[in-house]
């Protein structure tokens, strides 16, 4: 040690001697925060890894078996004719790469009772072909025999391969048979061989088969969804120059209406698809951290003012207040570094319950996506340690200036000296944020790769409003306090209301770290509600038919795959049907990400269906030379038409121009709809596959039996009335607040252990007072009562505050945020029973806190 | 290479006999090539998928017009049947489920001393089509069509990096039957017979696309077809084979079957085709094959005899003595699976003197233990 400066030994010493102890005097507490400090730090990791795991594969589902693709050829449409292929085989013989054309979609196994049990991801690759991939020649995964006895399987119409995890899922064995449902019809697979991988697993969902077979299996015949390119020489695939010369060299000979683009490429859209929904969790993700951060201002400021009597001795003998400063700040950043690295395992926890709930979020919202395995990198360790790190400097800042502004002689005379936070005190710091909170609304989103946009303004409104609500709701405390005083007749009441009504810092710090819980889980509430709100609303008012049919078991925005015309044709036919209003949809290109393009009957649409209107068919005049279409409201801000307009979209038949006429209010996707009349549809698509179809079914007819009657003759299709309908797609979107829900559960439990912290801290600060209590006869009931007062006075002034504060952050979440993130207009709803009860469980959990931080108090002085 | 697929083909025993008369259909149920036929051109230039097997390959050395650089090259073909009795009917135009071909292409840049290969095996469909009316293929990188004259042809093949070689053959001899009857026999199963047709004497002239250069070349180039519908022999572990193009205006094929106990198998033969395009053969007990020289790939680890002794007594002549040496080392093919690695190349033929005589291609393959698993 002799070696080092002798500041550095000096503080090295403080740590041991003072610091040190106090740790081993209060360990429970400690423990506390380095946890609080660890969950803040592992919900922000966990969802960062979470959120990786769940949309790391992007949907190209085939390359756990062909292998990394370095460039994808598309139609706009994410669909080609298979016609198109001759016209590439001169492109697939270059030897530089090869050419993997790939079909995919959703099937649904069936149990033994014909029950829908597993909902599985059909991929169709040119199986002959794999044997010449990089991939496939390392032996990666091993087919067998089976390239060898090619002609006992080729053509054949039902034979696929399984992984092993998806095959013991299914519960088939080789040769085994599986009955499944496809494009609305029913059929058998048989189970050629199951495949094992070296290395990591197969995803757990995934059913290969040849590409006739699958066209077979979802009557999709001559049509593919992509052909993926794969250099033959992997190696080079990180040569920048080498991949434009080969991107250039595709580019020159494709078809018209193809494009090609690096696979990478597609990464960067699916991520640019989820950026808006990843970066609310992340931000929901930092309420345990910023909930964290005043509770470890709190604990340190306490630590602060246990060690003030040894601070004054410290200074008296001549120790600097820098190195008082100092060593109170590396106490924060030790505080930091052990609860950041037990919150990257605390993270990885939290991913690997999570991913799940994620992924079944983008599969419902986004694209269709499986898990990948949670992986944790260097950038989330440093990311997690950098954010503890931040938030513990900038909570332990304060405290550390006040022991360095310890004054030895007032202390050491007095024993005490304790001016807490005066800024906490004063109003106009939190009034200031709240102000320039105001003021940040006037920022425009910021737009996003993908055509999203990100509602700068808006997020930094609630950050500011937030921290102002927190620093003034000290004034709340003291506020109600004082209101309540007069009321309270018995001593316990009146000693609970007199101390909350002093307003101490200490008390100030425990309402400030709730309110910043209360408000944003408040402020969420209501987002959560509205949505719900205005989905039941927009249900009530656009489902009007009795029935409403598609494709079995298959839900979620990745599972394009539609019914087969021919059995779309026959059911249409059914003589108890008044109307048949069917919906076709595919993707389309803009310039930036990717839409929807949904085929109609727009004569209906625009006259006898009802739709929750933004702008009601006619508002505008289509513009000369384009089609004439209703746009979904978030189509119409996405691409600047919410007062008519043109813009355009590829698709497989060239780049057409769409003009608004109407827009209506639609809550299914984030990329916007655009709907033309289904016979341009077809034209612009080069298809005939509709995805679903509502029924309008004659007078006097029993919905329900012609549902059962239609279950029975189309097995393969999902027929619902209208309730069941509404109960499927209020299970998706419950399915897609589910991780929102997590994330406040997670902010609250930090907020209840701050609460119990900060009651501590200040029961232990009024030590003195308690003891004169007790010698003027105070029994233990009454000061576990006292102390539940107090707590539960804590636990409402945080209630009104942020209740107020989430009210305001509703508002914002609901007219702000949600309209320029996903440019959806929701009808603001405040659940105001929901409000009530969560008041009365703070209040009780307050006074339960209380009582529960004053017993092992008393525990402790005893 | 080619030797490969029809020796996966060939009967378990091979006898030298007298004349066994073929059956109408293999064992599996392809239909067996008859005796006595003469071809029908351009049609039996085409495909016939009746048949289990057949393959088209074409080698040849080429100079570059003006500036001296020398190039050799090989371009096959193969194309295997489906199960005749058991494969399905597909309706599929694009993925079709009855005919799998394997293209293998290579190119020795014998000047800049480097080698470009690669192979493929694609299914009939968007990526492979054989007619069957004319020569008209296309295998991945490869194109082949017939001319308006009816022998001569034009090949397209593409390799790494890029490289196109674009040829106009022209044949400057009719094409040879090999074999008795117009049947070339692989073992004393009656089906092991095959038609064996070959242009053993090409013009070659077009261009190679090279490094953005487009270098015009001209040479001499050799043709085979081959149809087949037999089975494996299990005692065999490679061949070696060689077609030369000498410089008196004649061509000698000649090929050593190996089998497992080191000797040659009795259906080893050498064939001379003189100026006027007549044939004479002899067996395995006429001639010897005698390695001179080794080379052992980097890449597999795999020892080639590349320069190889062919000696051997013309009916005639009496005996003549051919000395095969590689004008580039690295010409092995490794293809997907270097597990299935051979070694085919351009060479020189010098006499007994060393005097060179004319070129070769040589071809050696079942040196690794892929090879010969597989043939086994």
């Amino acid at each position: 040690m002799s070696h080092l400066p002798h500041s550095f030994r000096l503080v090295l010493l403080l740590l041991v001697r003072t610091t040190l102890r106090h740790w081993k005097q209060k360990p429970g507490s400690y423990f506390l925060l380095l946890a609080i400090v660890a969950i803040g730090v592992g919900a922000f990791n966990g969802i960062r890894q979470a959120s990786r795991s769940a949309s790391a594969n992007f949907g190209l589902f085939n390359q756990a078996v062909s292998g990394q693709s370095d460039f994808l050829i598309e139609s706009p449409t994410q669909r080609l004719p298979a016609d198109i292929l001759p016209r590439l085989s001169s492109l697939a013989g270059d030897p530089d790469w090869h050419m993997v054309p790939v079909i995919e979609g959703s099937i649904t196994a069936l149990d033994s009772n014909d029950e829908p049990s597993q909902q599985l991801r059909l991929v169709g690759l040119d199986l002959l072909s794999l044997a010449n991939l990089p991939d496939l020649v390392e032996n990666k995964i091993d087919f067998g025999q089976d390239e060898a006895s090619w002609h006992d399987w080729l053509g054949s119409e039902s034979f696929v391969w399984l992984g092993q995890t998806t095959a013991e899922k299914v519960g088939v064995e080789e040769g085994g048979e599986v009955t499944i449902l496809a494009s609305g019809r029913r059929q058998q697979m048989r189970v050629r061989k199951i495949l094992k991988q070296e290395g990591s697993a197969l995803p757990d969902d995934l059913v290969i088969a040849d590409i006739p077979t699958v066209q077979s299996l979802l009557s999709r015949p001559g049509e593919i969804n992509r052909v993926e390119v794969v250099l033959s020489k992997p190696e080079l695939r990180q040569d920048s120059v080498y991949l434009d010369e080969i991107e250039h060299r595709l580019t020159r000979e494709l078809p018209e209406n193809i494009t090609v683009s690096p696979t990478q490429n597609r990464a960067a859209d699916r991520a640019a698809m989820t950026a808006a929904f990843r970066l609310n969790l992340t931000i929901l993700s930092l309420i345990a951290i910023l909930v964290g951060a005043y509770l470890i201002l709190q604990a340190l400021d306490a630590a602060v003012v246990r060690k003030r009597t040894e601070i004054a001795t410290l200074i008296s003998l001549g120790v600097s207040r820098q190195i008082l400063f100092f060593t109170s700040l590396v106490e924060s950043i030790i505080i930091g570094l052990i609860g950041s690295v037990a919150g990257i395992g605390v993270g990885w926890f939290f991913a690997y319950f999570s991913a799940q709930m994620l992924a079944d979020t983008v599969n419902a919202l986004y694209f269709a996506t499986t898990l990948d395995a949670i992986s944790l990198t260097w950038t989330d360790c440093v990311f997690g340690v950098g954010l503890g790190l931040f938030f513990t400097l900038l909570a332990g800042w304060l405290p550390a200036r006040d022991a360095m502004q310890t004054p030895p002689a007032q202390v050491l005379s007095k024993g005490d000296w304790s001016p807490g936070f005066t800024w906490l005190q004063k109003p106009k710091v939190g009034l200031s944020f709240l102000i320039v909170g105001g003021l940040c609304l006037l920022f425009p989103p910021l737009p996003l790769e993908g055509g999203g946009k990100m509602p700068v303004g808006g997020f930094l409104t609630a950050g500011f409003w937030i921290l102002g609500a927190a620093l003034l709701s000290g004034h709340a405390l003291v506020v109600l306090a004082h209101w309540f005083r007069p009321f309270c007749s018995q001593p316990v009441s009146r000693l609970a209301c007199s101390r909350l009504q002093d307003g101490s810092s200490r008390h100030r710090l425990a309402v400030a770290g709730l309110v910043v819980a209360v408000g944003m889980v408040t402020g969420m509430f209501q987002m959560v509600d509205s949505f719900r709100y205005t989905i039941e609303e927009w249900f009530d008012i656009r489902f009007q038919a009795e029935l409403y049919i598609s494709e079995r078991g298959v839900t979620g925005a990745g599972t394009i795959n539609g019914i087969d015309p021919t059995i779309m044709e026959e059911l249409v036919q059914d003589e108890s049907i008044a109307y048949a209003d069917v919906v076709y949809i595919s993707y389309a290109k803009p310039k930036e990400g990717i839409t929807i393009l949904s085929g109609v009957d727009m004569k209906a649409w625009t006259t006898s269906i009802k739709q929750l209107w933004y702008k009601i068919p006619g508002s505008f005049t289509a513009v000369a030379g384009a089609e004439p279409a209703l746009i979904s409201e978030t189509f119409a801000r996405r691409f600047d038409l919410i007062n008519g307009g043109v813009t355009e979209l590829d698709t497989p038949s060239g780049r057409k121009k769409i003009s608004p006429v109407g827009i209506f209010s639609d809550y299914g996707n984030e990329f916007g709809t655009a709907a033309v009349d289904i016979k341009t549809w077809k034209s612009w698509t080069q298809s005939e596959r509709p995805i679903n179809v509502s029924l309008y079914l004659k007078e006097e007819t029993d919905v329900n039996q012609i549902r059962d009657r239609l279950r029975l003759a189309f097995p393969g299709l999902d027929v619902r009335n209208g309730k069941e309908l509404r109960d499927v797609a209020l299970g998706i979107f419950e399915q897609t607040f589910k991780a929102t829900s997590a994330l406040n559960i997670i902010g609250l439990v930090v907020a209840f252990a701050g609460l119990l912290l900060g009651l501590f801290s200040i029961f232990d600060e009024s030590a003195r007072t308690w003891l004169t209590l007790r010698h003027l006869g105070f029994s233990n009931r009454q000061f576990l009562l006292s102390a539940g007062i107090e707590g539960a006075g804590i636990g409402l002034a945080a209630w009104v505050s942020g209740s107020l504060i989430g009210l305001v952050l509703g508002w914002l979440l609901v007219k702000v945020i949600n309209v320029q993130s996903f440019g959806w207009t929701l009808l603001w709803h405040v659940p105001y029973t929901d409000f009530l009860i969560f008041g009365i469980l703070l209040v009780l959990t307050g006074f339960l806190s209380g009582c529960l931080a004053s017993t092992y108090w008393n525990y402790k002085r005893k | 290479m080619k030797f490969f697929l029809i020796l996966c083909l060939i009967s378990p025993v091979l006898l030298l006999a007298e004349w066994i008369e073929p059956p109408s259909r293999s064992s599996k149920g392809y239909r067996v090539p008859t005796s006595d036929y003469l071809p029908v051109l351009p049609q039996d230039h085409g495909s016939h998928p009746e048949y289990g097997i057949e393959w088209w390959y074409w080698v040849g050395h080429l100079n570059a017009v003006g500036s001296g650089k020398k190039f050799g090259f090989q371009s096959t073909i193969f194309r295997l049947a489906g199960d005749p009795v058991e494969s399905r009917q597909s309706s599929n135009i694009h993925f079709g489920n009855q005919n799998l071909f394997l293209l293998h292409c290579a190119l020795s840049d014998l000047g800049e001393g480097k080698y470009f290969h690669h192979e493929r095996v694609v299914r009939e469909g968007w990526q492979a089509s054989a007619s069957r009316e004319t020569l008209q293929l296309a295998v991945g990188g490869m194109k082949v069509s017939l001319l308006e004259d009816g022998t001569g042809h034009e090949v397209i093949t593409r390799y790494p990096g890029g490289v196109k070689l674009e040829l106009t053959l022209h044949p400057t001899k009719p094409l040879i039957s090999f074999g008795d009857r117009g049947l070339s026999r692989k073992g004393s199963d009656p089906a092991s017979v095959s038609w064996y047709w070959s242009y053993t004497r090409i013009q070659a002239k077009g261009i190679l696309y090279q490094n953005g250069e487009e270098i015009p070349v001209e040479g001499m180039a050799w043709m085979d077809h081959e149809i087949s519908s037999s089975q494996l022999g299990d005692d065999l572990v490679g061949w070696d084979w060689t077609c030369m193009q000498l410089d008196d205006g004649t061509e000698l094929k000649a090929y050593r079957l190996r089998k497992k106990d080191g000797g040659s198998d009795p259906w080893s033969a050498v064939y001379w085709i003189d100026k006027e395009g007549k044939t004479e053969r002899v067996y395995e007990k006429n001639f010897s094959w005698k390695t001179m020289d080794t080379w052992t790939s980097p890449k597999t680890g795999l020892q080639y005899p590349t320069s190889v002794e062919v000696s051997v007594i013309h009916p005639s002549k009496g005996q003549e003595v051919y000395r095969l040496g590689p004008l580039l080392d690295q010409q092995e093919f490794t293809g997907n699976r270097s597990d299935n690695a051979y070694w085919e190349g351009a060479c020189e033929v010098l006499n007994e003197k060393g005097k060179r005589v004319g070129m070769a291609y040589l071809e050696l393959a079942g040196y690794g233990g892929g090879l010969g698993a597989r043939l086994n």
